[in-house]
């Protein structure tokens, strides 16, 4: 595939992925000379509904978003969710956690019904999503990856391993030794290991790994004095569309 | 080996001149937990009472976790360049079982097949190594990794008032006759270093019965309970494999630029504990379970290279059991055997 024609769109989501993307500085000038973009939300003003790849940040959360990713999922030949949001629902997930319909009425009251809100979901929930570049926000040097191995045509390397491996080779203390918790054990790694670097635990931006070894959980939370709660907390932040009975899991079953 | 003694209070001067004249790499306290082994620019910064450090010294310096190997340029013709970078350094007070470590990473990069990015930064590494107190995991006299015999320029042993330095290479010889004040070690500094040297093994408390586990791996290999029992906890995490001072294993990935006209091949630590390591072309996993991966990990440190190279690659450091969150304790694994085989 040569100079592919390229859309990025968002949903609902904070745009930090596309400011992420605009953050690529020194490579930004050379990825738009390598691709030929057409649709960028957060950039430009131009659009065209002809498009090869799409790039898509943020959840779906409304009925309006639903009509807008089916009709991406119509014209793209491939789809790239960008970001937590786009590849696991993200923070947006919270709401249906309290059930969206108590969340409009707390949020908006009386005018609750003005509120097009639906369940959120990720993007693959409606549309078949061919590759994530996952996290919060995403790795943009990932993303660049992503575009460059579809226009060499080759697969993209995602790691499948656990943010350990990173922390390990950037020599980082455990932060369980330095009394915090964290979901590196079990969420896969390609952010360079970012807040255990900067000192403060994994809150699973990135989703689980492949086979996450939930029974190890139970003996670790015994290990360092910590309480069911935190954990589920921890998954519920970024994890709560994906992963239903994440109690059950961390836990172990207990 | 030429056998040299420093008084105390010329050991600072010593130091200082060390540090003012070479990229000088020391361990520095890093925070409640751990050292790390670092560019030392003050005397003040260097502090060699350190047990721990998470990642090995000579691993990250001689093979360092990213890697630039090759670069490349695509015009007319393709153009391809070896990178090889490596500078003169000194790595200072780096302990027995350490430089242990980095023998047999010496044998695996220069034995079969010479690793040029790895031996350029060997043959500049300048080594001092010095004595550390063993964390309660360390287990390095089972292994015979307690003592280092070679692998270095010198070793200051301190043995009260004075350092007793055993000098190793013609290179540490120099340093000593042009940065230091020592005089030829007699009888007396002789007898006290033994001395030392007694008490010294005595502080490591953990003891494993290798020799048995080396003898029943074959009778344990298809105890597939012990194994599942072994690594039921397992995260397939890594942690094990690049906390070790003998892991090498490492994965070359392309990096190339955008405009498709130049890139890079680097190579970054890799692990055989983690699930996609034995993932070939055509999807097929030759360990796709953590229990193959854990039995292949121990064969591969208390058995495979004790037939090649008759050591293992294992120096007993215990940072593998400090570092796993699953609680997996190669020294009670290794314990276990004889009472499995028994049973």
């Amino acid at each position: 595939m040569s100079k592919p024609k390229v859309g990025i769109f968002g949903f609902t989501g904070c745009g930090g992925c596309q400011l992420e993307i605009l953050n690529l500085e020194d490579q930004l000038l050379d990825l738009v000379a390598a691709i030929d973009l057409v649709h960028f939300t957060e950039a430009i003003t131009e659009h065209s509904d002809n498009y090869d790849i799409a790039l898509v940040e943020g959840a779906i959360t409304t009925r309006h978003g639903v009509e807008r990713i089916e009709k991406i999922g119509k014209i793209a030949k491939i789809i790239v969710a960008i970001g937590s949001c786009a590849v696991n629902g993200g923070l947006n997930c919270l709401k249906n956690l309290y059930g969206t319909a108590k969340a409009k009425e707390l949020v908006y009251g009386d005018k609750k019904d003005w509120i097009d809100s639906i369940d959120v979901k990720p993007v693959d929930a409606y549309v078949k999503v061919d590759y994530y570049a996952r996290g919060c926000p995403p790795n943009r040097f990932e993303i660049v990856d992503i575009i460059r191995s579809l226009i060499v045509g080759r697969k993209p390397e995602i790691p499948n391993y656990p943010v350990c491996v990173e922390c390990k080779r950037n020599g980082n203390t455990c932060v369980f030794e330095l009394g915090m918790t964290c979901l590196g054990p079990v969420t896969r790694a390609g952010c360079n290991s970012r807040c255990p670097n900067s000192g403060s635990g994994c809150d699973g931006c990135r989703g689980l790994i492949d086979e996450p070894n939930v029974n190890a959980q139970k003996d670790l939370l015994k290990k360092y004095g910590l309480t069911v709660e935190d954990m589920v907390d921890r998954f519920n932040l970024y994890n709560a569309c994906r992963e239903k009975n994440i109690a059950e899991k961390v836990t172990g079953g207990n | 080996m030429l056998y040299k003694v420093l008084e105390k209070n010329g050991y600072r001067d010593f130091v200082k001149s060390l540090i003012s004249g070479f990229e000088f790499i020391g361990p520095v306290k890093k925070d409640r937990a751990v050292h790390d082994f670092k560019v030392i620019k003050d005397f003040k910064e260097l502090d060699t009472a350190y047990i721990r450090t998470t990642i090995p010294p000579a691993k990250k310096i001689l093979f360092p976790p990213d890697e630039e190997l090759v670069c490349y340029e695509i015009g007319e013709n393709i153009d391809v360049k070896p990178v090889v970078e490596s500078g003169e350094k000194i790595l200072f007070a780096i302990n027995a079982w350490d430089i242990n470590g980095m023998n047999f990473l010496d044998r695996v990069f220069t034995t079969d097949f010479i690793d040029d990015n790895y031996k350029a930064k060997r043959d500049k590494l300048i080594v001092i190594g010095m004595d550390t107190e063993p964390a309660e995991t360390n287990f390095s006299p089972s292994v015979g990794a307690e003592f280092a015999t070679g692998g270095f320029d010198l070793y200051m042993h301190d043995i009260g008032d004075r350092y007793f330095i055993r000098v190793a290479t013609a290179r540490g010889d120099g340093l000593l006759k042009r940065y230091a004040v020592v005089k030829d070690a007699e009888r007396n500094d002789f007898k006290e270093y033994d001395r030392y040297m007694d008490n010294y093994r005595g502080r490591f408390k953990l003891d494993v019965d290798i020799k048995s586990f080396y003898d029943d791996f074959e009778v344990i290999y298809d105890k597939k309970e012990f194994w599942e029992n072994a690594a039921k906890d397992c995260y397939s995490c890594g942690s094990c494999n690049l906390v070790c001072p003998t892991c090498f294993c490492f994965n070359v990935k392309d990096d190339m630029e955008l405009n498709l006209k130049k890139g890079e091949k680097t190579r970054e630590w890799d692990s055989c504990m983690i699930p996609d390591y034995g993932l070939v072309a055509g999807g097929h996993n030759f360990r796709p379970t953590k229990e193959n991966r854990l039995k292949q990990r121990y064969r591969c440190k208390l058995k495979t290279f004790k037939e090649k190279y008759d050591r293992y690659a294992c120096v007993g450091c215990g940072r593998c059991i400090e570092a796993c969150l699953a609680n997996i304790n190669i020294a009670e694994d290794i314990n276990s055997v004889k009472k499995e085989v028994s049973a």
